[in-house]
């Protein structure tokens, strides 16, 4: 238990102090805001919820990986982002693909805490535990391109899809959803290879 | 469990509500507004029955799932046939409420939530394994993703079948957030519904509270 609380501290300093790098100078104060709330809401309650809901290491590193990937992104608005823009002049690409990535990154990250939480907490079988998961993503991944539409309307009125890291794609909300969707089903697909191995031997 | 067991020949409401429904299904068939956009929309229920009827024998939900999945089906027949954008009723409705747009595929979104959110607990509290209000809360993510998955299907069937039109093509109506729209409209109904069959729960285990 010790042992945990202090890779669990650790990871959580890790991710601290790439935070306040990041709070620096991001490329736009309102965007950065915009972006970090939901961030900063999910690991407070992680954080609230550490004495009563431990999850294991491999869970613990899989969000902190997904946490600083996020982090880094809100400092660059994403749009903007070196890499992205990189690649988009090195492979021809009609946007910066950076958004995409990120959206990938949190059904690949986070698709590994919550099977561990369904099963253990909530008594799922381990065939359903394979595709339980995706399910979560892809509903969380649409709840967020509707809060992301919402926002939008609110702050820029009638600009639409082009406010938000939509780029003039106007199939934005779904390519970031079927985004979240491979990231997830490509963990899935990992554990199940994996952990079937471990069980020939 | 006597209910896992029965076979279909024993299971009269069945027998009755397929055969009903079978019937609004073929009466709708016959010449909809328009025949490719009728066939797109009735893969959806080419592909439940292709998974309700070989699972029969090994796993069974119970009449009321099975009833509001018809339900729910028969409700798109309708939508199917009219190709959505022109329901009668919506346009009734649109002028009625003095609204921009036929709500007709909305209102299918929320039933989709509403009427289908009990079938997808009791599959999950049955198969799966979930404990009770996981599979109650679980249901509602479910159906949350299946209406998202439908969104980038629908997105994907519209850069195929008419690439120039882009959103257009689908039943936008001229609504860039229409995607969001759907999803609200079926996050909506599952939650509801959910809502209501918890407090149902909740009086029938404690009848003298509220």
């Amino acid at each position: 238990m010790n042992q945990q609380n202090k890779f669990v501290s650790g990871l959580a300093a890790l991710c601290a102090v790439v935070w306040v790098l990041a709070a620096i100078h991001p490329a736009d104060r309102q965007a950065w805001i915009l972006e970090n709330l939901l961030v900063v809401l999910f690991v407070a309650t992680l954080a609230l919820a550490y004495r009563r809901l431990q999850l294991s290491n491999a869970s613990y590193i899989f969000i902190a990986l997904f946490v600083i990937l996020h982090t880094i992104g809100a400092h660059y608005t994403y749009a903007k982002m070196p890499i992205g823009l990189w690649a988009k002049d090195f492979f021809g690409f009609s946007r910066n693909h950076a958004d995409r990535v990120a959206h990938f990154g949190f059904g690949f990250f986070l698709a590994f805490p919550v099977r561990e939480l369904l099963l253990r907490f909530g008594g799922i079988r381990r065939g359903w535990s394979f595709w339980l998961p995706p399910a979560i993503i892809l509903a969380i991944s649409g709840f967020f391109e509707i809060l992301e539409s919402i926002v939008a309307e609110i702050i820029a009125p009638g600009k639409g899809v082009e406010w938000l890291g939509g780029q003039g794609d106007e199939w934005d909300a779904q390519n970031d959803i079927l985004s979240a969707l491979l990231g997830s089903l490509v963990m899935m697909a990992g554990i199940a290879l994996t952990s079937r191995k471990k069980s020939m031997r | 469990m006597n209910r896992s067991r029965a076979r279909f020949g024993d299971n009269r409401f069945l027998q009755i509500a397929l055969v009903c429904y079978a019937l609004f299904w073929v009466v709708l068939a016959i010449h909809p507004v328009d025949r490719s956009d009728w066939f797109l929309e009735n893969l959806l229920v080419f592909a439940t029955a292709s998974v309700l009827i070989p699972t029969y024998r090994k796993f069974q939900l119970s009449n009321l799932s099975y009833a509001l999945i018809l339900l729910f089906l028969a409700l798109h027949a309708i939508g199917a046939h009219y190709t959505y954008a022109k329901v009668p009723i919506g346009f009734w409705l649109r002028d009625f409420l003095h609204l921009q747009r036929n709500h007709f595929d909305r209102v299918i979104h929320f039933a989709f939530g509403f009427l289908l959110v009990y079938p997808m607990r009791e599959l999950l509290r049955r198969s799966a394994g979930a404990r009770e209000t996981w599979a109650a809360w679980l249901a509602v993510a479910a159906l949350a993703a299946l209406s998202s998955f439908f969104e980038i299907l629908e997105g994907i069937i519209a850069q195929i079948v008419r690439p120039d039109l882009g959103i257009a093509y689908l039943g936008t109506q001229g609504d860039i957030w229409d995607a969001q729209k759907d999803m609200t409209a079926a996050f909506a109904g599952a939650i509801l519904a959910t809502l209501l069959l918890l407090s149902a729960q909740l009086h029938r285990r404690n009848p003298t509270r509220a």
